[in-house]
């Protein structure tokens, strides 16, 4: 029944060892919170007449500094990434501020299909929209090879209109990929209307709604705008050539997106 | 009220989850490629209510002889009266699992092509044939002691002792 300190008044143990006896645990990753298997088994499951070939998911998951864009397949032995993209890497394509937001997830989404496309030498046939429009687009198939198909894996976060992970979706559309999608969620999609604003989801992509706030807090809060704002002070980035920074590094990341091993020390050998 | 012969009778037990293995399936079931020709085992899964076989079947072993895209068709032998039918069912993925019964078969098949490829390499002639076990070679006893035994002769007086 429980060991109790002696001296305290009997308390009925709750968990009796009859519970704990009795108790199911749930798969580790759903105790740990991180994966939702009612959507995993669904986006995992395969064909059985297309026994081995594998089906892709565009994985993209946000943390609080960070975004990670990776494309998975599964297997018994555990799942196999054939390709990522982090926001960290966009230092080195020119972008070093404003790392999660909506225009920073499309240059994940962006790097990740020019890498997975030259990783598998197709290229040069899938250029994908080079300007980003914000309308929708959709890959055509090109004359040798089918374009790369993969679905769209959003993890356990609320899918309303213009999330995030909806810019990482719309680089990778942009970049060349298949993805089998609806424009209802993008940013700029009006429930009213029923129709995608392109000129609001361009907006977004080059980061127009960071330049508002911006052009807001410099004419009411000049204080708030260098505190909140600092980083992008240091660098000289104003609210006008927001738009013009990104274009430059959707540029860089079209020319190179191959991925660069970092140098990392050997790791320090621990005393006994 | 009489007892009833639905498709689901007496499967109570039979269909059950085992204990504290109820929910979520491991995803595993579905990762697994079955080609026609293999063989499998039907072992129902009662969490998943399509593409159930009938009871008679679980347990049953048989051999793939179709795969869809979400089911596998499997050809089991079932005794009908006075002779066997070969039935073949379909039979969603969560309720069949590979067989192992030719799985010691396949690797003796590997064994044995590596023994004969050895020994044609050598120029040696082998038999790969498996041997059933014969009668036990002869042995020695060790450490044994002889000690005669003989019976006591019979003692009316004695034995009567405690009365008829």
């Amino acid at each position: 029944m429980g060991r109790q300190p002696i001296g305290s008044p009997y308390v009925k143990a709750q968990k009796t060892r009859a519970y704990f006896k009795r108790f199911q645990v749930k798969f580790k990753r759903r105790r740990e919170g991180k994966t939702d298997y009612r959507a995993r088994t669904r986006l995992i499951n395969q064909d059985k007449n297309k026994y081995n070939t594998p089906k892709y998911r565009l994985v993209a998951r946000f943390t609080n500094k960070d975004v990670t864009a990776q494309i998975v397949h599964a297997s018994i032995r555990g799942d196999i990434v054939l390709a990522a993209a982090y926001a960290h890497e966009l230092p080195r394509y020119g972008l070093e501020v404003g790392l999660t937001n909506y225009a920073a997830a499309y240059c994940v989404g962006l790097l990740l299909a020019r890498r997975v496309l030259k990783q598998l030498e197709m290229d040069t046939e899938y250029e994908g929209n080079v300007e980003a429009t914000g309308e929708d687009y959709s890959v055509e198939p090109g004359e040798t090879r089918r374009p790369f198909r993969c679905l769209l894996d959003v993890g356990l976060i609320k899918t309303t209109t213009g999330n995030r992970v909806f810019g990482v979706l719309k680089g990778a559309l942009d970049g060349g990929l298949d993805i089998p999608h609806s424009d209802k969620r993008f940013a700029g999609f009006s429930k009213d209307s029923k129709q995608l604003d392109p000129e609001v989801h361009r907006k977004y992509i080059y980061g127009g709604h960071v330049a508002a706030y911006m052009r807001t807090l410099i004419e009411d809060e000049p204080e708030k705008y260098q505190s909140h704002f600092s980083e992008y002070i240091k660098r000289n980035i104003d609210p006008d050539n927001i738009e013009g920074l990104y274009k430059k590094v959707h540029a860089a990341i079209r020319a190179d997106p191959e991925a660069k091993k970092s140098e990392k020390e050997p790791a320090k050998e621990h005393k006994r | 009220m009489p007892a009833g012969h639905g498709l689901r009778s007496r499967t109570r037990d039979l269909f059950a989850r085992p204990f504290r293995k109820k929910g979520y399936i491991p995803l595993s079931t579905y990762l697994k490629t079955y080609k026609i020709g293999d063989y499998v085992d039907v072992k129902v899964n009662g969490a998943v209510h399509k593409g159930m076989p009938h009871k008679f079947y679980h347990g049953r072993t048989g051999r793939v002889w179709n795969v869809t895209k979400r089911a596998i068709g499997v050809e089991v032998n079932k005794q009908v009266g006075n002779r066997i039918i070969r039935k073949r069912i379909h039979v969603r993925v969560e309720h069949v699992q590979p067989s192992r019964c030719t799985e010691e078969f396949k690797l003796r098949k590997v064994k044995n092509d590596q023994l004969k490829a050895e020994a044609k390499a050598k120029g040696v002639v082998i038999s790969t044939k498996r041997q059933p076990e014969g009668p036990k070679p002869g042995f020695k006893v060790e450490g044994a002691t002889l000690e005669t035994v003989t019976p006591i002769p019979y003692d009316v007086v004695n034995d009567l002792k405690g009365g008829y």
